[in-house]
């Protein structure tokens, strides 16, 4: 089994990514039933009761419906952008499984560059929602898109800052590595500004509420996919969804402790458990903000990344590099 | 994109055709924005899209068949313009209305009020992207819809009033379900500050954003909260006291600025007036007929005009009609409050950010198919 | 007081045209005045020189004449007044849309309903109807229509 065509490594890979695949598709409709049912009771409803138990097979249904649904293109929009968009928002996110420490040894692939490459890759779906936009050849469509290359860039820099500045501490760009060094003090004791600043800008760089400007419902009616309809629509949302896994599960390793538990002490519970409580955790928190807060404005988006965040996170990074200089 | 043109200093110019199928316009307004970046440069609002000819209407039916017309011109406060419209009646054919009914027009009406507030809340909340105060103002306008139900035997379009009172007197039910519901919105009140009011983002989004002075508020006879919110205290309710109005001890919320943020407290606060009003109203409660007795079938008023103003929840509303001395009006004229309210919008918009430009338009409160009459 | 002013101003002015007073309340102004035609802009000028705001501006059709109903009022104290004006039907009374700005949508719903072209409104596209409208549905030749009289019916 190991020594096959591709070899071991190879086979791995693979076997890793088909694992992958099914586990996004899997997550994304739990995310979404989650999601109702968090939006639901904070809005005292029950959210989706039909389908299933506490209508946890809802979205599957949905998902089936999405997938029957005709695909509409636009009449001057450009065809292969607009169909390419989709496939392109999502394959990056499901890069970033390759990297995830889900618990030691569970990972696909333990690169020595992972934390690179999650960002590497995230930052190609904001050129893929500036094609769908761009394709569509709608006017909110590309209102949307420009506002999301905007956002995007103005919020990348915090949260690579702040990532640096984990980076600086540990001196490597591994995942697993990172996670091991937290096996008794989690780096958001030791790094909550950076802490902050990174949930705060992943939280903009996947465009959820109170920074979901791009597809702002009320203003620009859906946003950059306005046009989409069927599974083009569904690969988007699948996205999103996905998206918001990674960069929570990111924020897991990064900054509480991965698969450790709670300062070493683990209650015997497996490590993969730890880390997928903390991932949900985080993910029902940034669920928890989106149905309290309003929507920012654009002009006060941008403000807030170029004159509070990049400033902050500059200064924790410049007093990190210092304390480690001196330590 | 080939639709760009340029303006005189050369620039191109995006323009962006808001409506009439968009998620904010309340109702089949389009705005036809010229955009430079995301600044509106210009700002045309179309409307007519609703437009039902109720004037027209109400010339070719006798008074009595218009009624059930009025609750329909603003139809989230159909009360107040179906009370309106039998206030201009009985003014021109000189019916006298008994005690109890006008104390109990001013509760049924004044809970509308609150509906109509109350749906304006949440859906202002919504265009700012904030969709769970939305659910809980319409947790809120549920009770109201259902004690008016159990008064006038619907929940948006009443024909409640009736020429020399109203149709149907209020039992020991109804009054129980008004104070459940006056007692259940001094907590709701409190919950709505810290999830709005105080909510910084929310703040943020209405400070300072679409600002309607005073001297432009005169220009375009902007009236009711909006007028309100920049500091002049014109409220029909006061200026020509109808019903028991004079009687009852509630205040005139002002603002001082004349943004979106004073729009909101001004709304905000009015909502905890119109429940002082009621309250006062519930314990005044005379005994006796809701229904002045000989009003025939058939009015006949002498010949002549009336002009009767009553405050709806957007502002001064009021019927102009003519009568010829037969048994329907020769002219019926509906003046709407949010004509002037979104005519005030040409003035507004140009200079703003099209997310401003749905906050401005939600602060406003317009109800479009109002002003399409 | 404001109204006092005004009331002097406008018996000043338009000397040929006496003041109507209403104490009954019905007509919800405190008096009203007819004008003739030519006399709109200046006494819109008048009640803005005043604070006052145009309420309304609505139309009256009859056999022999439109009658053009302008209704003003006051912020504090509130004082309605209504200025009548006689417009044939062949006439295009003056616009008070540089006046009062939100006079532009009121005058074009007028043009709507009635058909009145007004002098110096710089917009007298539909407002409420299609673009392409090119009937007045609140004429009294307009549908089905209960009673068409002369003025004088109604007035007296």
């Amino acid at each position: 089994m190991s020594e096959g065509l591709l070899g071991f490594e190879g086979f791995r890979l693979i076997l890793g990514m088909v694992i992958a695949l099914s586990f996004a598709s899997v997550n994304a409709l739990f995310l979404v039933w989650l999601e109702r049912k968090v939006s639901g009771h904070i809005q005292l409803r029950p959210g989706p009761m039909e389908v299933g138990p506490h209508g946890v097979l809802q979205t599957a249904a949905d998902a089936l419906k999405l997938i029957g649904k005709e695909l509409i293109l636009p009449l001057k929009a450009d065809k292969k952008l607009f169909f390419l968009a989709p496939v392109l928002v999502f394959t990056p996110v499901l890069v970033g499984f390759l990297v995830l420490p889900f618990s030691p040894g569970l990972i696909i692939h333990d690169m020595n560059l992972g934390v690179l490459l999650v960002f590497a890759f995230s930052t190609i779906t904001v050129l893929a929602i500036l094609t769908g936009g761009w394709a569509s050849n709608n006017k909110y469509a590309l209102l949307g898109a420009v506002r999301s290359v905007a956002q995007n860039v103005a919020y990348e820099i915090p949260l690579l800052l702040a990532v640096m500045s984990i980076v600086l501490m540990v001196h490597s760009l591994s995942f697993s590595h990172i996670v091991v060094l937290q096996k008794n003090v989690w780096f958001v004791f030791l790094q909550p500004l950076a802490c902050l600043i990174y949930l705060i800008a992943a939280t903009a760089e996947t465009n959820r509420a109170p920074f979901d400007i791009p597809e702002a419902e009320s203003e620009l009616v859906a946003g950059f996919h306005t046009e989409y309809s069927g599974m083009g629509f569904g690969l988007y949302f699948l996205a999103e969804y996905t998206n918001m896994f990674i960069v929570c599960a990111v924020a897991t390793s990064l900054f509480f402790g991965g698969w450790n538990g709670l300062f070493g002490i683990s209650l015997g519970i497996p490590g993969v458990f730890w880390f997928l409580f903390k991932t949900y955790f985080l993910i029902f928190v940034i669920m928890w903000v989106r149905w309290t807060f309003p929507r920012v404005r654009f002009d006060q988006l941008m403000n807030f990344s170029w004159k509070v965040m990049i400033p902050l996170s500059l200064v924790n990074l410049v007093i990190t590099a210092i304390v480690v200089k001196i330590i | 994109m080939d639709e760009l043109v340029r303006n005189e200093a050369g620039d191109r110019i995006y323009s962006l055709n808001l409506g009439p199928q968009h998620p904010s316009t309340h109702g089949v307004l389009r705005i036809l924005l010229d955009l430079d970046g995301e600044y509106i440069v210009k700002a045309d609002p179309v409307i007519g899209y609703g437009h039902r000819g109720h004037e027209k209407m109400g010339e070719n039916r006798q008074y009595k068949q218009f009624l059930p017309n009025t609750s329909r011109i603003d139809y989230l406060s159909g009360l107040l313009y179906n009370h309106g419209f039998v206030l201009a009646v009985e003014k021109l054919a000189g019916i006298k209305v008994p005690e109890r009914a006008k104390f109990i027009r001013v509760i049924a009406a004044e809970l509308n009020r609150i509906s109509s507030h109350l749906l304006w809340f949440g859906t202002y909340l919504l265009d700012i992207g904030g969709i769970t105060p939305f659910l809980y103002a319409f947790d809120d306008r549920e009770h109201i819809l259902d004690i008016l139900d159990t008064i006038t035997g619907s929940r948006l379009t009443y024909s409640y009033c009736r020429f020399g009172g109203v149709c149907r007197d209020i039992d020991w039910k109804f009054i129980e379900m008004s104070r459940a519901f006056l007692k259940r919105m001094e907590a709701r009140w409190a919950d709505y500050e810290a999830l709005v009011t105080k909510n910084v983002i929310f703040i943020h989004r209405t400070r300072d954003v679409g600002v309607i002075d005073r001297e432009l508020a005169r220009q375009y006879g902007v009236t009711g909260p909006n007028l309100r919110a920049c500091g002049v205290p014109f409220d029909v309710r006061r200026s020509e006291p109808y019903e028991v109005y004079d009687r009852l001890d509630f205040e005139i919320p002002t603002g001082t600025k004349g943004d979106a943020l004073d729009r909101y407290n001004v709304r905000f606060r009015e909502m905890q007036q119109s429940c002082r009003i009621i309250d006062q109203a519930l314990d005044q409660l005379p005994e006796g007929e809701v229904l002045a007795p000989k009003v025939p079938q058939k009015l006949s008023p002498p010949k002549g005009e009336v002009y009767s103003a009553f405050e709806s929840a957007r502002g001064l509303s009021a019927y102009y009609m003519v009568s010829d001395g037969s048994s329907g009006p020769y002219r019926c004229h509906i003046r709407v409050p949010s004509f002037g309210n979104l005519n005030v919008l040409n003035d507004v918009l140009p200079g703003t950010l099209v997310a401003d430009a749905i906050s401005i338009l939600g602060s406003i409160d317009v109800v479009i198919p109002e002003i399409d009459r | 007081m404001m109204l006092k002013d005004i009331e002097a101003r406008m018996q000043a002015k338009f000397a040929d045209s006496p003041l109507k007073r209403d104490e009954t309340g019905v007509t919800g102004a405190r008096w009203s005045v007819e004008l003739p035609i030519s006399a709109i802009r200046e006494a819109a000028m008048e009640f803005n020189g005043a604070g006052f705001f145009l309420e309304s501006i609505t139309a009256l059709d009859f056999e022999d004449t439109f009658e053009l109903v302008y209704h003003y009022n006051c912020f504090e104290p509130a004082s309605r007044v209504t200025v009548r004006v006689l417009c044939g039907h062949d006439q295009s009374p003056a616009s008070v849309c540089d006046i009062f700005r939100g006079a532009v949508w009121l005058e074009r719903e007028v043009h709507d309903f009635f058909g009145i072209k007004f002098a110096g409104n710089p917009d007298m596209r539909p407002l409420l109807l299609p673009e392409d409208a090119d009937y007045h549905p609140l004429k009294k030749t307009f549908g089905k229509v209960g009673a068409y009289h002369k003025r004088e019916v109604i007035y007296g």
